[in-house]
């Protein structure tokens, strides 16, 4: 679990470990990191509203 | 030693080329508002940076090029991936661009903010002319281009502010806040003048918002920014920013001069008055299309004289001007012009270049029409 929000988090800055990644290929289920993205993803908008939210006050 | 004096010599060569830039206008305008000065230091600080962003990014890839050229005897290295290098060549852009719009959202905030204002002014795009409504005041009038059309075709000779002048420039008060309405009646215009750091879209159905507090008084020149028809370059905007106390005096006049002109509609007038009147109006409103001696440009605008349709019936010549013809390029003119200036140019073009109807249509008459409709 820990494992699979690391690994959407590199991919949200743009940047993993060539070591990490092969982990991720060999081991993890793709379905993990599409349900883990789109959730992060949601979670990421939702931030970006509360601080834009909090700046307009 | 040669080395630090070809940098010098760059370096020079570099702060020539960029102030004689700067110098010649080809940068944009410092303007005369506290908002353009802000805009335009963000610019020239975004511009630094980018200026030092280049310099560092190209100086070493040109250093690396020369410095480790094959005939030299460099290898390449050859590695994959470094996790390191690639984290903080990514963090240095978002450092740099949170730095930049962190100034850059503190200044679109202030743009935004229209509230608590001394002044409402609607500004109305039209084809071809801008028109500006003093809300609250009764004042309202079109602005038009003033420079002749033998400029444009090239019989005379073009002067200072060619295409950039008008009749009646748009009069606003220095050290006031005043908030422009935009809006338009038929396509979408923008009106920009880069004095005032303002470039806004004026769009039919919509309205937008924007507000200027001008801090010298002077007059400032913008045109329409949004391709919006044949006559696109023939709508300058002049804006004349004058102290408040004459501002005040101006609005009282223009007050005084509409509350006779509204009177004048009652009156009954003279055919030398409304012809006098109507080539004036014809001269900035429908000469462009149909031609200072009235022979149009067929078969888009038809001529006007000894044209036997508008002669034969005078309700039909006055829908046409009032209403316009849907469908063709024929706009309604009932909002741009007041009855007595729609009487005066259908009169006009009724009696003008042999036109010999005799009839004064006047401007009760049309004002009883627009009331109707």
């Amino acid at each position: 679990m820990w494992r699979v929000i690391k690994s959407v988090l590199a991919a949200f800055f743009g940047v993993q470990k060539e070591s990490r990644r092969h982990e991720d290929f060999s081991r993890g289920r793709a379905s993990h990191f599409i349900i883990a993205g789109i959730l992060m993803g949601g979670v990421l908008v939702l931030l970006i509203a509360l601080v834009a939210s909090l700046a307009a006050r | 030693m040669r080395m630090r004096l070809v940098w010098t010599a760059g370096l020079v060569a570099c702060s020539g080329l960029s102030g004689s830039v700067l110098a010649n206008g080809w940068n944009m305008p410092v303007g005369v508002t506290d908002v353009s000065r802000e805009i335009h230091s963000l610019h020239m600080t975004i511009f630094w940076i980018c200026v030092v962003i280049g310099v560092v990014v190209f100086g070493a890839m040109f250093y690396s090029l020369f410095r480790y050229r094959r005939s030299r005897g460099a290898k390449a290295a050859n590695f994959h991936e470094h996790t390191t290098v690639e984290v903080i060549w990514t963090l240095i852009p978002i450092l740099i661009l949170v730095a930049m719009a962190i100034p850059a959202t503190a200044t679109l905030k202030t743009m935004y903010d229209t509230s608590e204002a001394d002044l409402d002014v609607m500004v109305t795009g039209q084809q071809w002319r801008w028109r500006y409504d003093y809300l609250g005041e009764d004042v309202a009038f079109t602005s038009n281009l003033a420079t002749a059309r033998s400029q444009v075709s090239g019989e005379s000779a073009k002067q200072e502010n060619y295409l950039l002048e008008v009749d009646e420039p748009l009069v606003l008060p220095v050290d006031r806040k005043v908030r422009l309405l935009m809006t338009s009646d038929d396509v979408i215009h923008s009106w920009w003048v880069p004095d005032l750091a303002v470039k806004q879209d004026a769009v039919p159905g919509f309205v937008n918002e924007n507000w200027v507090r001008i801090n010298e008084p002077g007059i400032y020149r913008g045109q329409c920014a949004e391709l919006c028809g044949r006559d696109h370059a023939f709508m300058p905007v002049v804006v004349k920013a004058v102290e408040p106390e004459r501002f005040d005096a101006w609005l009282a006049e223009r007050k005084e001069a509409a509350a006779q002109e509204a009177m004048g509609v009652d009156r009954e007038w003279e055919l030398d008055e409304l012809m006098e009147r109507g080539e004036q109006v014809y001269g900035t409103i429908c000469a462009s299309c149909h031609q200072p001696d009235g022979s149009g440009s067929p078969p888009a605008f038809p001529a006007l004289a000894g044209n036997q349709a508008i002669l034969d019936d005078p309700d039909y010549h006055i829908d046409t001007v009032v209403n316009g013809v849907s469908g063709s390029a024929m706009p309604a003119f009932r909002s741009t012009l007041n009855p007595v200036e729609l009487a005066a140019v259908i009169t006009y073009e009724r009696n003008a270049w042999g036109n010999e109807t005799g009839e004064a249509i006047q401007p009760a008459e049309i004002a009883e029409l627009l009331d109707e409709q």
